[in-house]
């Protein structure tokens, strides 16, 4: 198990930080951006095509495996928007878009005086970026199966193996739930998570859980948690 | 112990190493030296929680609109004159959870950070927070009570953790002594906070 998809319910920890802002220090926006590029950028989605070098997929599951693929030790003593500076600087340095050695000889540079930033490209690039933002990336298909379970139904939440990312969160493994309600149409996740289980379309579930029965003894009263759950995480429950 | 300290330069090299990226990106031709204020800007003027306040201004003042949000969120969405239809990037599908006398809806996700960006923009700081993720899963009272937000205990509320592809958000309930105001007046009072359930809408002047 990895600490990232066990969070829920976790004991013994901090207050809430109360922090409204989006951004806490000017370069965060910075990341977020060329994020946001690199996934409108991403060749995999039916946009026109751009003079823009970039070339291999990039996409939240990118972006997730990477987070989730760090010790925990690690993951959470930086910052979210931390974790996506390594994140993706590593990802253009393996992909060959840009060298360590260069990273690090700008950074040093940045570091020690204000050099001028660059300035150009291809007004196609920033046209294909606004239009990916206002149109998304639409997750929906048409279901090719019928639901295997109905509103109502008792499901218990399967325990699959997880490689390198999941959509399951940890503490609802192996819990029994409700069906509150089943989406219409099928949803396709961005990547094949292998043994997890997601990436085809499939339909996607909202189901109820009592609290109690996640965390015994050890929760609040006069609530009730929902999660929405990829069909292939669940199972139905069988009495006991 | 190495592991858990920061060095001591910490920010200025983030912030070196982003502009470094940022410039590199731009020789490279991958981004161009104008992509990233674009994007910026339109989470300044397009993408953003204003389009939110003004989906629960509506709801506040049409019981018809409130229920249709309710029922068939994207519908109720693309009613609206957003430039986005509602269906832009990470708002593919939006369900509204609407809170009422007897409950409370709040919204987590416990794998990353889900939020719906075509209605409320970029998530803030708190939301992302591992320690808000993890402990509004089983003690939310006491989360909002940090947030000076005291839910009745008679009131239930409900969690929701967006961990496939739908994004929530919450339209708080219409505040007393807000009876003559115009939707555009009502929006101003709504925040960000209000729409993922860690606040409630304050009445005017409060």
């Amino acid at each position: 198990m990895k600490l990232q998809h066990y969070l829920g319910g976790l004991e013994g920890l901090d207050p809430i930080s109360l922090e409204t802002r989006v951004f806490v220090e000017a370069w965060e926006e910075r990341i977020f951006g060329i994020h946001t590029a690199m996934m409108a950028l991403s060749p995999q989605l039916d946009l026109e095509a751009t003079p823009s070098t970039f070339n291999t997929v990039w996409t939240w599951a990118d972006l997730r495996k990477g987070a989730e693929a760090m010790n925990p030790f690690d993951y959470f003593k930086f910052r979210y928007y931390e974790r996506w500076l390594g994140g993706i600087s590593g990802y253009f340095v393996a992909k060959g878009y840009i060298s360590q050695a260069e990273l690090d000889a700008r950074t040093k540079a940045f570091l020690s005086s204000s050099p001028a930033m660059p300035e150009g490209g291809d007004a196609k690039v920033d046209a294909r970026v606004r239009k990916y933002l206002l149109i998304g990336d639409d997750p929906k298909r048409e279901r090719t199966a019928s639901p295997r379970f109905a509103a109502g139904d008792s499901v218990k939440v399967a325990d699959p193996k997880s490689v390198e990312h999941t959509r399951l969160p940890g503490h609802l493994r192996n819990k029994v739930g409700i069906v509150d309600s089943v989406y219409p149409d099928a949803y396709t996740y961005l990547c094949d998570t292998g043994p997890d289980g997601i990436g085809p379309a499939m339909t996607v579930y909202c189901v109820k859980f009592d609290p109690e029965d996640l965390w015994p003894g050890n929760t609040e009263a006069n609530f009730t948690f929902y999660a929405d759950l990829f069909e292939s995480y669940l199972e139905p429950a069988t009495a006991s | 112990m190495e592991r858990f300290e920061h060095s001591k330069d910490r920010e200025a090299v983030n912030a070196a190493r982003a502009r470094a990226l940022e410039a590199l990106l731009i020789e490279k031709g991958v981004i161009t030296s104008e992509t990233v204020d674009k994007i910026m800007a339109i989470f300044a003027t397009e993408m953003g929680p204003f389009n939110g306040a003004k989906l629960v201004a509506k709801a506040w003042v049409d019981p018809d609109f409130k229920t249709l949000l309710a029922e068939d969120t994207m519908a109720a969405v693309e009613k609206m004159n957003f430039v986005t239809r509602g269906a832009g990037a990470e708002g593919e599908h939006i369900k509204a959870a609407i809170n009422t006398p007897k409950v409370h809806n709040l919204i987590i996700c416990t794998l990353c950070s889900c939020y719906p960006w075509p209605i409320l923009g970029l998530p803030p700081y708190w939301y992302k927070d591992p320690s808000f993720r993890a402990r509004a899963a089983r003690e939310p009272r006491k989360v909002l009570s940090e947030f000076g937000l005291d839910i009745d205990p008679s009131k239930e509320i409900k969690t929701w953790d967006s961990s496939a592809q739908i994004r929530w958000f919450v339209v708080p309930e219409r505040p007393a002594g807000t009876g003559g105001f115009s939707e555009e007046q009502l929006a101003a009072l709504v925040t960000p906070e209000s729409m993922m359930g860690v606040a409630v809408v304050k009445p005017p002047g409060t």
